[in-house]
Order: C-alpha cells, then structure tokens, then sequence
C-alpha cells in the first residue's frame, strides 16, 4: 500500500487577523490599566463620571487584557501551529472567520457594556448572560473548527502542544458554562443559580482554572511550539512535557478555594485546594526548566536575538509566578497576603511576564513569516524587550512592598494591644508613593507596547502585494494498523504494560485523548464541589437571617453596578485583628440570600461585611457625594450620580419574582415590592432630612444604596423575639 | 427529606479518599507509561514535529534581494 501525496495550502490570512485584534487589544487592555493605575494613585482621574470610576472600569482592564489581548494571542498561535502540527489546513475558512469575527464582537460588547455597569460581580466572569451566551457560541464554533482539523489531519502523533489545546478549549468550556447558570431579570441583569458560599465556591473554581486553562494550559502549548521554532532545536525532554501536561491537568482543577482560605467556605474545602496548589509546584518548575534548558548550548543566541530574550523571561515569570501561587495558597502566608496588592503583583508577574512576553516574542516570530519579509527593526525589538522588562520590575516591586506594607499595617497591635492603625486610611495613604511607582512601570510597559504596534506596521508596509500561498505536501494518513506490539508478547502481562501502548493509542486517537481530559477535570469537580452543594452541614443556617427587601435589593444591586466589590470586601476573617477593626466574623449562613456573593478578593477600603448601623444614614449620603468631605485623604471616587438620579423601582418586582423563584421566600413583596420599597424610601429620605440631610431623596438611587449599605451584617444581631415580631421582614 | 439530608445520610466521606487513589494510580500508570525506555526513539521524534513544518519558502526580504 502506498500513501497518497496530498496538496494544500496553510491559511495565514486568519493568522494575521489574530495577531492584529491581539496588538490592538493589547493596546487598550493596557491603557485602561494605567488609567486605573492612575485612579488609585490618585482619585481625580475618575473625572466624576459614572462609565470612568475604578469600579466600572477596573473589570473592562481584566477582561481586555485575559480574554482580548491573551484570548487573541491564543488564537494567533494555535491557528499558525496546529495547521502546521497536523499537517493540514484549518477544518473551515467559514468557521474560522466566525470565531474571528465573533470573538471581536464579545469584546467589544464587553468595552461597552462594563462600563454602563452591566456586570454579573463575578471576577473574569462579569459579563452578563447575552454576551455569555455569545461566549459559549463562539466557543463551540472554535472548537468544532479545532476538533475538525484534528480529525482531517495527516500526522498520526498529536504533538504536546495539541494536548494542551485540547485540555484548554475543553475545560474552558465546562468552567465558562456552569459559572454563568443564571436567572435572568432582564436584557443585563441576571441572578446566579447558586447563593453565598456555594457562589463563591463555583466562582474560585472558575476564576483560578480560568488562570489556569486560559493563561497557563494555552500558553504552554504555544512555548511548546514556538520555543523550540525560535531556538532551532528541540524541546528539552518530551517526556517531561507529557508528565507536566498529565500533572497540570490532573491538579490544577483542584486548586480553587486557596482564593478563599479562612473565608466562610468549609475548611476541609480550603485545606484540599491548599495541598493540591502545593503540588503544582512540581509539574510547574518542571515546565519551566524544560523551556530553559531547551536552550542548552544556545545561549550564545540568547545574546544576540530579542525574541528568545522575550521568551527567556517569559519562561522565568511563569516559573516565579507559579513558585509564589502555591506560597501564597499556604494558610498561613495567605492569611497576611489575601486582599493586599500582594496579590496584585503577584497576577502581574504572570500577566505581564508570562502572557505579555511570551505573546511578544511570539509575534516577533511570526512577523517575518505570516507578512513575508523582514522584521522592520531588530533594535526596536530590543528596546521593547528591555522597556518591557523594566516596567515589570518597577510595577512588581512597587506593588510587593505596597501589599507586605498593607498586610502588616492592618494586623499590627500597640503595646497596649489595641490596633496600631485604627484609621483604614492611614493604610491607604502609606501605599500613594507605591502606586505612582506602578504608574511610571507601568506605562513603561505600555511604551515598549507603542513601539511594538510601530514596528509591527512597519513591518507590514514592506508585505509583498499578494502574498504567497506555497503548497504543502504530505501523506494521507492510512487507517490505523493494528497496533504491532500485540502481536509480538513477551515476557508477561508487566512487560506488556510497560511498552505501554494503551498510552501510545491515546495520543494518536483524540476522542479518546479528549475523553479522558474531561474525566480528569469533571471528577477532580464534582468531588470538590459537590459536598459543599449537597451536604448540610456544611452551611449552618442562621434563624434570623432573612432576604433583603425590595429598596435594599434595589441598593445591592446599585452596588454592584458601581463595582464597589472591586475596592471593598465583605468578609471578616476569624482574626482579632479583622474583628477588633471591622466586628464579629462572617459566617456562612449569613450569604444564602445573596446572589451573587459579594465576598470580594481585594480591601483598597476597608471591608463592609458588618457596615449596617456603623454611622448615620446621613453619613454615608455625605460619604457618598464626596468621600473627601468625609475623610480627608480618602481615595474613593465620588458617586455624586447616585443623589440625582432616579431610582428605578418599576425594576424592582420583576427582582424580587426571579429571587423568590430560586427560593428566597419573599411573602408581600412577590405582589407588591414597588410600593413597599417606596414605603421604605420614603421613611429613609426622611430620616436623612432628620438628620440635617438634603430633601427629596425618597426617589433617588441614594437611598436604595444606603439601606443595602445599613442592613449589611446586622441579621446576626437581631434576636430570635425580634425575629418573631417583625413577621420575618 | 431534602436531597441534602441523604447526601449527609449517605456518607460519601470515602469516596474522596477511593477518588484520590484512582487519581495516584493513574498518575504512575502514566509515569511508567512515559519513562518506558523502549519509547526513546519514538519520543525524540516527536519532539522534533515543530522544527518538520517550515514553508518551502523562508522569509524573504522586501526587495526580494535576499533568500
């Protein structure tokens, strides 16, 4: 039998328009981040407008940088590498012009609807459920046209770079779908199926694997590739890439409640993630030293050429970042560390290192090859690799000290043993120089990123006028030949194994290969996140916690419009310290009623879990139209919009029905929540009025927000008499 | 009786520990399958896949002076 030579043609068009959305996406990811850099240096640059304050744009800066800018980086590289890995052209022209297309129109539905305030609270997952079901569209489509390359392909071997492709699309699939199950209220507001801890549950199971199959998985099949293109040889050692794509697959599914240590998650649950983030170390600093000794005996090239230099350092970011993950998932470390900038930095070492250079040197790469001709400036490269890095190390340093500096203000204790630093602020203030120092870092990094768009155009004005579209040729692949091994045992079933042909067979079949993928990712969730789902005792509930009523629902979901979950936390941690400065600790029966859970990862204000009844209603109004007028050197955005503008109660019913549809037993409110959240507005506008306040608030946003913001943690203080005697408000 | 209360009645402790051991096993079945000396050969090749799919042509420069 002999093979069949096949002729076809690689498509590079979709490679380039990739590569482009990836720079430009880049581009405005970043620049939003220095914006909110900027923000919280110093709080004028919140220019007094709604759609510009932190809270609304700090997610558009996460969600640019992870799903447009890394998203598109992903999608550059695989489309030119699995082409070329399987020897075959992408499935469909039509299928891979649609996953363009419909990815860059998600993120621009994300640039315009994240600041208008549309947000579903969850961190990497705020998009609301339209654009979520426009994600799961696109998605399929990429995969069907991914799956259908594979199945057409011409290389019986799967390389390791096509595993970890197939690893990400699969298990961002499954995160992606059962963290956006919602109820929605209307068009952009929408209400998760899952309450308090089991939502925060099901969020850190996404958020971290989010980290892990959209920053890591992707980008490892990419170093994979591209490592061994840019060094002229190959990877250090395959086994090792296989044992680190087995183990990372295997482990990093697990690792989520480290995001939630001494939170009111169960503690089984958080010392599970802990020891399954502990063992990452290992495949991690396996990969890492993989990709760094690939350039053995080549580091003389290293010298001499910008893009290995990217790669270089790329490669030992991920290997820092992936040594502090797991320090930091260590109770004890994430104690001081949880909610500082710690954490900041330590996302920044990833994104910025291992992301942003790894996709930089990519590209340099590719420029030459997917245009035809010559990278425009070597030197340019070598300025952007050195501004780059630069502005890493200026913005990480800066934001270490900022988060150990926070860490150990907010725990320490006088001779007398009360808090050291009382005032939240003075923790706030201590950290400005440290912010200006990111601002200059990172707009370094934004510099290199300038003159990386100007050598990319450049580069493409010496394109040729049409492109070549050289034939490729290979074999078509035969029908799978019984597997030879079989027919030749020798020396026992042990033997047998060890030649291990069951593995071999994996690798060249992909459904199987796929298949036990998602058994590993599916089995490793179901045991974690089932218990917390299913088994009682681990949400104690709580007697006197009851739902919120309609105005104060109306208010918490105002704050999440604003994003106030961005800055402030609410979740009191079982420390004297956290008790002494912010009251008794939360507990995981006091969450069943919200949806979502607004627990936060981050204290740029102090944490609100027990604000109700803390000042005056008055207070927070002041707070609230001007936080300076309040507390001097605060760095809160002013929400002045929010004692203008009507509150919209006609909303507010059709809340309360999809609430009560998931269970939230609301008793007069199902027919008439309008009425009795004006009834409960009007009683607070006038007690502000009481209290020396302006008039005619009764229909403003205010209000909504500051009886949310005064119910908040008081439950748990009510006794059962006074439970009985409001009927269960 | 709520699907909770025989979840909590069925104690299902044990499973993660079966879970866990299914998951080591697997572990070393893949490590020996991996370290297996009689796959060098197969495995040197296949880590030489991404330097077997360049273009005939090679980047040329803009004038087209140069190969």
């Amino acid at each position: 039998m002999t093979a069949q030579l096949d002729t076809f043609r690689y498509d590079d068009a979709i490679v380039r328009k990739f590569m482009i959305a990836t720079f430009v996406w880049g581009l405005v990811g970043m620049l939003v981040g220095l914006i909110i850099a900027l923000q919280l240096a110093n709080p004028m640059f919140n220019f007094d407008l709604p759609w510009l304050s932190f809270g609304r744009l700090r997610p558009l800066h996460t969600n640019a940088v992870i799903f447009a800018f890394a998203g598109n980086a992903i999608f550059t590289g695989v489309y030119y590498s699995s082409q070329r890995l399987l020897k075959t052209r992408m499935f469909s022209d039509t299928l891979s012009a649609l996953h363009f297309w419909g990815w860059q129109l998600i993120i621009v539905a994300a640039a315009i609807t994240l600041p208008l305030g549309f947000t579903q609270a969850k961190e990497y997952a705020e998009l609301e459920w339209p654009i979520d079901i426009a994600i799961a569209v696109v998605w399929v489509i990429f995969a069907v046209n991914f799956f259908g390359t594979i199945a057409r392909r011409r290389e019986r071997h799967l390389y390791v770079a096509i595993w970890f492709y197939i690893a990400s699309i699969i298990t961002v699939a499954v995160l992606h779908i059962f963290n956006n199950l919602v109820i929605p209220a209307s068009l952009f507001k929408s209400y998760p199926i899952y309450a308090g801890v089991q939502d925060a549950f099901m969020q850190w199971w996404y958020g971290h694997n989010a980290v892990a199959f959209f920053l890591t998985t992707p980008f490892l099949g990419l170093m994979y590739y591209f490592l061994p293109k840019a060094a002229d040889r190959p990877i250090f050692s395959y086994r090792l890439s296989i044992l680190h794509f087995w183990s990372i697959v295997f482990l990093y599914i697990w690792a989520g409640p480290h995001h939630l240590h001494y939170t009111a998650l169960p503690e089984w649950a958080s010392t599970l993630g802990m020891l399954f983030s502990v063992m990452l170390w290992m495949p991690s600093w396996g990969g890492m030293i993989n990709g760094l000794l690939t350039l053995r005996g080549a580091w003389q090239k290293v010298a001499s050429d910008p893009i290995l230099k990217f790669f270089v350092v790329a490669i030992t970011a991920y290997g820092m970042s992936t040594f502090e993950g797991p320090m930091l998932s260590i109770k004890s470390v994430n104690a001081l560390a949880h909610y500082t900038d710690w954490i900041i930095a330590h996302v920044h070492t990833g994104a910025l290192g291992w992301n942003g250079l790894l996709t930089f040197g990519m590209i340099y790469w590719l420029l030459p090859r997917v245009y035809q001709t010559r990278l425009y400036s070597q030197k340019l490269a070598e300025v952007h690799f050195w501004l780059a890095t630069l502005g890493i190390l200026l913005y990480v340093t800066a934001i270490y000290s900022a988060g150990l500096t926070q860490g150990l203000m907010w725990r320490a204790f006088d001779e007398t043993g009360r808090l050291q630093f009382p005032d939240f602020v003075e923790t706030v203030v201590r950290l400005l120089p440290m912010y200006w120092l990111r601002v200059v870092g990172g707009s370094l990094y934004l510099t290199g990123m300038v003159i990386f768009g100007y050598n990319i155009w450049k580069t493409w004005r010496t394109r040729p006028a049409t492109y070549a579209e050289p034939e490729v040729q290979a074999p078509r692949l035969l029908p799978l030949a019984p597997e030879p091994a079989a027919a030749t045992p020798r020396g026992g079933v042990f033997a047998r194994f060890v030649e291990a042909a069951w593995h071999r067979t994996w690798e060249r079949l992909p459904v199987t290969f796929t298949v036990m993928v998602t058994v590993a990712v599916l089995v490793a969730s179901i045991f974690e996140i089932v218990p917390t789902f299913m088994i009682k005792s681990n949400v104690p509930t709580i007697a006197s916690v009851k739902p919120y009523t309609p105005l104060e629902l109306a208010g918490r979901d105002l704050y999440i419009r604003e994003g106030c979950f961005n800055c402030h936390s609410q979740m009191i941690r079982p420390f004297r310290h956290e008790t002494e400065r912010f009251g008794e600790y939360s507990k995981p029966g006091e969450f069943i009623y919200d949806r979502p859970f607004l627990w936060g990862s981050r204290r740029i204000g102090p944490d609100l879990a027990r604000e109700g009844g803390k000042y005056p209603d008055l207070w927070h109004v002041r707070h609230m139209e001007d936080p300076r007028a309040i507390t001097p050197n605060s760095t809160m955005p002013a929400y002045a919009w929010l004692l203008r503008d009507p509150l919209d109660f006609a909303s507010i019913q059709k809340r309360v029905d999809v609430l009560a549809m998931l269970g939230h037993p609301y008793g007069e409110a199902l027919t008439r929540a309008p009425e009795m959240a004006r009834e409960q507005a009007a009683t607070l506008a006038a007690a502000i009025v009481a209290q020396g306040g302006p008039e005619g608030l009764a229909d403003r946003e205010i209000v909504a927000l500051v009886a949310y913001l005064q119910r908040l943690g008081t439950d748990i203080r009510r006794t059962a008499r006074a439970v009985a005697e409001a009927g269960g408000r | 009786m709520k699907l909770s209360d025989i979840m909590a009645a069925a104690g299902l402790s044990g499973w993660a520990q079966a879970a866990m051991i299914l998951f080591l096993l697997a572990f070393v079945a893949i490590l020996v399958a991996v370290l297996a000396p009689s796959r060098r050969r197969e495995f040197e090749a296949a880590s030489r896949m991404p330097l077997q799919d360049d273009l005939p042509v090679s980047p040329r420069a803009p004038t087209g002076g140069q190969p």
